[in-house]
């Protein structure tokens, strides 16, 4: 059972033309830049949109053609979780969860009982009879979702399904994500712009930007090899353009990366982080790369710290806050980078 | 919570006292003798502004006009409706505003003679009766003030409005009864008369002088005089009036030969 | 409820009294006016009983028919777009700004005994709507009607539609979608539309003497009856006035405030 699409889709400024598929039991997750069109292909799968060209094809039935058929989204075997949830807020909690099956034609008593019954595997049976302006964030995250999938539907869609809650919540409430999302039979896709999301949740990744696939793989394919600027920042990967000449990279600033096998010709050397060590004073020892630079920038993400150092061989180091305590960091302070040759990737462009 | 009970105090407040001044007026006949202005004799250079019954309507239009044009300097507006309204009108307001007061009937004339608002007595200067008006060509073949109660609807002036009280003396001395479903009543006897020019009404009593002046729109079904009634016109001069020179020219006018031949050529009747 | 910092609006406050003290002068005016003990005797009477009870009934149903064909013409024209839309929507406006006696010409023109319409209705099923109680009706549903619409089309442009967009990812179809979602949600703007109609219709004078005449029983409504009575028994008018007041009152205060204001 799968899923397989086509879709050519103008929409005011979006000129989004994608291809994509998942299978049963596997979780997608569309990344991808504000306006990449990612909410758009969502709604286009959902039926909330009609596309203009190409095929939406679910569990064998075509569903879109672009042309004659369509099948609006109450007749598809789907479940969406919106990036605010939209619980309806004249309904109770339980009312909410049991809609959909009630819509489909379950009666009201059976309904009921099994929405009663989902909720109380999310442990919220105790917020049953209340209303949606009563739930906290993560509650209501979790509302919507038994809601979803209440209907056992085919393919659950997720928009941005952690975007409103705040950051000290999102952990928790990812890993919980990560486990009803294993529980979940058919096929998911995941709409976000947070790389965590995607590491944590997604088997895989599809990298959208100006409504193209810019990539596809796994997280750790993608890393590796991000495959464009954008990707490269969403997985802290430093990106360096240079010319490839056997044993090293030229970079334009003038400076080389030191890489065995690099080839020749134009290519990016791709550094995660990290592999990218800093250092007050010019180190010694056996990585081949050590430049001189300035910090630019230090971010903190989660319970690791992101240095981003200036200069011939911009980079970008991920370090513990202790060290950044400990080697007193700030902005503009001068670093030494140091990479390991066998730490660099190249790949030609 | 204390700011909020203050201004609603404040609130109260404002609203009591101008509720309060205000209440003084109340219902107002009790102040008939307030106004005595003196006039300077036979200045007819006034405005005078005539309240007159609605089936005065043409005929006043007439004699105010005629008027103007003999006396040059004098300037005649008109405020026809039910004599009812125009007298309880005038109560209300002690007569502040109009200068004559022509009613189609003595009951309300009287009411204001009473509340002390008329200047001098009133005079009768025309009489009229009442006549059965029907759609052109009287389709419905109404010949009797009986027919009427075999109509789908037939329009009378309100129970309290001059010609509704003759009309409804009129079916008394027939011995007719129209059910009340069936009677759609005017706010005055234009309005009664539009019931069947314009209107969907079958039949409605009104003036005389009405169905004159309607002429080919409407057919007419006379009313024998046995079971007709007279309705009998007093004209008169409010104390209020600022002109009350010019208001008892006009009404010596419409007493004249001159005033007394226009009425008698809308079809009024003479005054005894 | 003022905290610190928030201080009252005094200029504001001022012009406002004035401005509630225009429209509470003539009702205090008319309610110090009632005779209070005979009040009820007056009332009693078969023309103000008469008047009462069909004010009561013809409001109704005319609020209930705005209802009916409002709600409709209020979707059409928040959801479905089509040439010529803010034309129609400024002829479903008219009757707001149009003085009713030529509201009541005009439905005289088209469903008296010789109307566009009307014509037909006698000749073809023998009916005659004007001088009918059903004449009242309409009349009043002429004027109320563009009250709910407008209240109802700003209550549905103002949703966030994407709650119907949910409930069709959860199989709803469009009936089910406006019954369950959308007419739930825009439940407060409806009511306040339906007591402003309501409202409207009951104070109705001119279309509908001029479409329905004044027939005690019949089409001899509330302000008619007040309107005749004025001239003969003007403490019964009084009387009939102010108990309309008082229900307009009640209704329109137990109308909560975030339903007059939200929609």
């Amino acid at each position: 059972m799968s899923l397989a699409a086509r879709i050519v889709l103008h929409l005011g400024s979006l000129d989004l033309d994608v291809e994509l598929r998942a299978d049963d039991g596997e979780t997608v997750a569309i990344l991808g830049p504000n306006g990449a069109g990612k909410t758009t292909l969502l709604r286009a799968l959902a039926g909330l949109l009609a596309i203009d060209r190409g095929l939406i094809e679910l569990d064998g039935t075509i569903v879109d053609d672009g042309a004659r058929t369509f099948v609006p989204p109450e007749h598809r075997p789907i479940g969406v979780v919106f990036q605010d949830y939209l619980l309806f807020p004249h309904l109770s909690v339980l009312e909410n969860v049991a809609f959909g099956l009630r819509s489909r034609g379950t009666r009201r008593g059976v309904a009921r009982q099994a929405a009663a019954a989902s909720l109380a595997r999310s442990g919220l049976a105790d917020r049953a009879g209340g209303k949606p302006h009563e739930l906290s964030g993560g509650q209501a995250q979790r509302v919507a979702l038994a809601r979803a999938t209440a209907t056992e539907p085919r393919l659950l869609l997720l928009d941005e399904p952690l975007a409103a809650l705040d950051q000290s919540a999102r952990g928790a409430v990812r890993r919980d994500l990560r486990a009803q999302l294993a529980s979940f039979a058919g096929m998911r896709l995941l709409v976000t712009h947070d790389p965590l999301d995607a590491a944590a949740l997604a088997d895989r990744l599809l990298i959208l930007e100006h409504g193209r696939v810019v990539q596809t793989g796994t997280f750790a394919d993608v890393s590796a090899k991000p495959r464009s600027p954008y990707v490269a920042e969403l997985v802290g990967v430093s990106l360096l353009r240079g010319i490839a000449r056997g044993d090293h990279v030229e970079l334009p600033s003038g400076a080389s990366l030191i890489v065995p096998d690099a080839g020749s010709g134009e290519v990016l050397a791709a550094v995660h982080p990290r592999s990218v060590s800093l250092h007050r004073e010019q180190p010694t020892g056996s990585p081949r790369n050590v430049t001189m630079g300035r910090i630019d920038s230090i971010e903190q993400l989660g319970d690791r710290v992101r240095v981003r150092v200036a200069g011939a061989v911009p980079l970008v180091a991920e370090i513990t806050p202790a060290a950044v305590l400990e080697l007193e960091l700030v902005e503009g302070t001068e670093v030494w980078t140091a990479v390991k040759a066998t730490d660099v990737t190249v790949f030609p462009v | 919570m204390r700011k909020h009970v203050k201004l609603w105090l404040v609130v109260a407040v404002v609203v009591a006292l101008v509720a309060a001044g205000c209440s003084s007026d109340g219902s107002g006949s009790s102040r008939g003798a307030s106004s005595t202005r003196t006039t300077t004799v036979s200045q007819l250079d006034g405005t005078i502004n005539v309240s007159d019954a609605a089936s005065l309507t043409e005929a006043f239009g007439k004699i105010g006009r005629d008027f103007t044009a003999a006396n040059a300097r004098a300037t005649v507006t008109f405020n026809p409706g039910s004599s009812g309204t125009l007298a309880l009108q005038i109560q209300q307001t002690n007569g502040a505003g109009i200068d004559t007061f022509a009613s189609a009937d003595e009951e309300n004339m009287n009411k204001l003679v009473a509340a002390r608002l008329i200047d001098g007595a009133p005079r009768i200067f025309a009489k009229n009766k009442l006549i059965i008006v029907t759609k052109p060509g009287n389709p419905k073949h109404v010949r009797t003030l009986a027919d009427l109660a075999g109509l789908g609807t037939v329009s009378l002036c309100g129970p309290t409005v001059p010609c509704g009280t003759y009309a409804a003396q009129v079916l008394r001395a027939a011995g007719v009864t129209i059910p009340e479903t069936k009677v759609t009543r005017g706010l005055d006897v234009k309005a009664t008369l539009a019931a069947v020019t314009t209107g969907d009404a079958d039949a409605a009593i009104v003036y005389v002088t009405d169905a004159a002046t309607a002429g080919r729109t409407v057919g007419s079904v006379t009313i024998p005089d046995p079971q007709n009634a007279i309705a009998t016109y007093p004209i008169a001069t409010l104390r209020s009036s600022a002109s009350r020179a010019t208001s008892q020219a006009f009404i010596d006018y419409v007493m004249s030969s001159r005033g007394q031949a226009t009425l008698r050529s809308f079809g009024f009747l003479a005054p005894s | 409820m003022s905290r610190r910092g928030r201080r009252t609006p005094w200029l504001a406050v001022l012009v406002a009294l004035i401005g509630f003290a225009f429209i509470a002068l003539p009702i205090i005016g008319l309610v110090q006016q009632v005779p209070w003990r005979r009040l009820w005797t007056d009332l009693e009477t078969p023309e103000a009983t008469a008047a009462l009870r069909l004010s009561l009934i013809c409001s109704l149903w005319a609020t209930a028919l705005s209802v009916l064909f409002g709600v409709p013409l209020a979707w059409v024209l928040a959801r479905v777009s089509f040439p010529g839309r803010s034309v129609v929507r400024a002829i479903v406006l008219l009757p707001l700004v149009v003085p009713p006696v030529v509201g009541g010409v005009g439905l005289f023109y088209a469903f008296g005994l010789q109307g566009l319409v009307g014509q037909y209705l006698y000749r073809w099923f023998d009916i005659q709507l004007t001088y009918s109680t059903a004449a009242v009706i309409m009349a009043e549903t002429f004027v109320a009607m563009p009250f709910l619409v407008i209240t109802v089309e700003a209550a549905l442009r103002s949703m966030d539609r994407r709650y119907e967009d949910a409930a069709a990812t959860l199989g709803a179809g469009p009936l089910t979608v406006a019954r369950r979602v959308t007419l739930p949600m825009i439940l407060p703007g409806l009511i306040a539309g339906a007591a402003l109609a309501w409202a409207r219709a009951l104070g109705e004078f001119g279309a509908t003497i001029t479409f329905a005449g004044n027939i005690q029983g019949r089409t001899q409504t509330t302000p008619l009856a007040v309107y005749l009575l004025l001239q003969s028994k003007p403490e019964v008018a009084v009387g009939l006035s102010v108990v309309l007041l008082a229900v307009c009152v009640a209704v329109l205060a137990l109308l909560r405030e975030r339903w007059l204001g939200a929609g």
